[in-house]
């Protein structure tokens, strides 16, 4: 364990199988386990995968005042949803910035648990108050579409959990919060359970069939969903209406939210940029930081070189993928060349995401992203 | 790790098999297992002039950018396609099928003044 590092309690059980240890967000986490990020990616695409989100924050407010607490700081409603629902929702500056985006488990009547990324689960914890019980639980997501098949036979009460609901079971007499939300693109749940049961929840997993997946997939799984990362997507200067996330704004919320100011004004001024998905013609894995020449697709002059906030390798589609923000007049099918390290990777402008979420109607084995067809034989 | 007798390593973890008048080049188990999931192989033109030391060519996997560095001077004379749509052969396959290029070295004697076995198994336990 490296000092000054946060662990888990599933650490030793990852040491202990073959886990590559990565420090993210101030936790020692696996970045990949003995099969590889491409198996266990496309294990989480084809089957399922189990991942360890303990680094995730969980801050508990309790009361009778907590959800005037979070109407007030975060950006969504949460009079949209009530008790036994999630919400994915943004805590933003008074510019808009996203101070860090999260979701709302509405576990009871008067308990919320909030789960902010790691690395700012101390701000979110400082802006709306409540109790940082972040130490006393594990957070494990299982991720795909047999999620459901490896959660019959291991907890059977939890696999009907339906989409963004929440809910407090028991198993074999332990409390555990189920929530069927993720960040992969894929259906399943996460399930925070007390620290002390953790390995056991996690060996009954995988003993029924559940991939062990480290961060590396977790990051090429959300990267093709096309869904934002803080540090990357999200952070300061960056507004939801940048990112294409207007969705989790709630204009007319009675009392506002923080940051609302200044998103009108930016509403009212247009748009500036447009989140885009740039897709490679060939493997070559792209790399944030990577700049975008965006050629004839906008008069010269006029628009700085844009640069990847995110890129790698897609294991479903074969190609290099990245994400990037555009002027709003480039348009999909934008021919454009990529970049970095003195090479130069011709790249299409797509819209996001690169593989359709689950339940979305493209889903299973005939999955067509972008227009393109699915290689059948990704590596 | 699997660092076979019969080989020649370099200190930056590529390994070589006299054959002929040529080395064929690859990289080790050891920095196949460190890269992680290779998923591009930028390869080397043949014809290219080796420089021991320096920047072969390029392996990309899902977490970074890697080079593969010339463990002795001399001409590339053939390299493995077969990677560039399989890049995984590196990974599975390091002292096979997962090749890099067959170098005609500069002199003769360079082949003879790499690391043994021994030695390099040693840097990497160190």
């Amino acid at each position: 364990m490296s000092p000054g590092l946060r662990a888990s309690p599933l650490h030793s059980w990852h040491r202990a199988n073959g886990a590559r240890m990565v420090e993210f967000g101030g936790w020692e986490m696996p970045l990949q386990f003995g099969q590889g990020t491409l198996a266990e990616h496309m294990a989480c695409r084809r089957a399922a995968a189990v991942f360890d989100v303990s680094h995730l924050g969980t801050v508990r407010l309790e009361g009778r005042d907590a959800l005037g607490v979070l109407q007030s700081n975060l950006t969504n409603d949460l009079g949209k949803i009530g008790p036994g629902r999630a919400q994915y929702t943004h805590l933003l500056g008074e510019d808009g910035s996203v101070v860090d985006d999260l979701i709302v488990w509405w576990v009871a009547e008067e308990r919320f648990d909030v789960m902010p990324n790691a690395s700012n689960t101390a701000s979110v914890l400082g802006a709306v108050g409540g109790r940082d019980v972040t130490a006393e639980r594990a957070v494990i997501a299982l991720q795909g579409p047999a999620a459901r098949q490896v959660l019959a036979v291991t907890f059977p009460e939890a696999a009907s959990v339906g989409h963004f609901r929440v809910t407090r079971l028991s198993w074999r007499g332990t409390p555990v919060t189920v929530a069927a939300t993720g960040y992969t693109g894929e259906d399943g749940v996460e399930l925070a359970v007390p620290a002390e049961a953790a390995v056991g929840l996690w060996e009954a997993l995988v003993g029924a069939g559940a991939v062990p997946a480290g961060l590396g997939a977790r990051d090429t799984l959300r990267l093709e969903a096309g869904l934002p990362l803080h540090g990357h997507e999200l952070g300061p200067g960056i507004t939801p209406l940048d990112a294409g996330l207007s969705w989790v704004l709630a204009w007319g919320k009675p009392g506002g939210f923080r940051g609302l100011a200044a998103l009108e004004k930016q509403r009212a001024a247009g748009p500036r940029v447009k989140l885009a998905g740039l897709l490679g013609e060939g493997r070559q894995p792209m790399r944030a930081g990577y700049e975008v020449a965006l050629g004839e697709a906008v008069p010269s002059g006029t628009a700085p070189p844009a640069q990847l906030t995110s890129g790698n390798y897609s294991p479903v589609l074969a190609r290099g993928i990245g994400m990037c923000f555009l002027p709003v007049g480039v348009a999909p099918g934008t021919t454009v060349l990529v970049r970095g390290r003195g090479q130069e990777l011709p790249a299409k402008v797509v819209k996001l995401p690169f593989v359709p979420k689950a339940g979305s109607g493209a889903g299973g084995a005939g999955r067509s992203v972008a227009g393109t067809p699915v290689p059948t034989t990704a590596s | 790790m699997n660092v076979p007798e019969d080989l020649r390593y370099s200190s930056d973890h590529e390994w070589c098999r006299q054959e002929g008048d040529h080395v064929r080049v690859g990289i080790t188990d050891y920095a196949q297992d460190a890269l992680g999931d290779i998923v591009y192989v930028q390869l080397p033109e043949p014809g290219a002039a080796a420089s021991a030391g320096q920047p072969l060519c390029e392996l990309e996997s899902t977490k970074s950018v890697s080079d593969v560095f010339a463990p002795l001077d001399g001409t590339v004379v053939e390299v493995n396609s077969e990677l560039v749509d399989s890049p995984q052969r590196v990974n599975e396959d390091p002292y096979g099928e997962g090749w890099i290029c067959l170098i005609k070295p500069a002199s003769a004697e360079a082949f003879g003044s790499l690391m043994g076995a021994e030695g390099y198994r040693k840097l990497i336990e160190a």
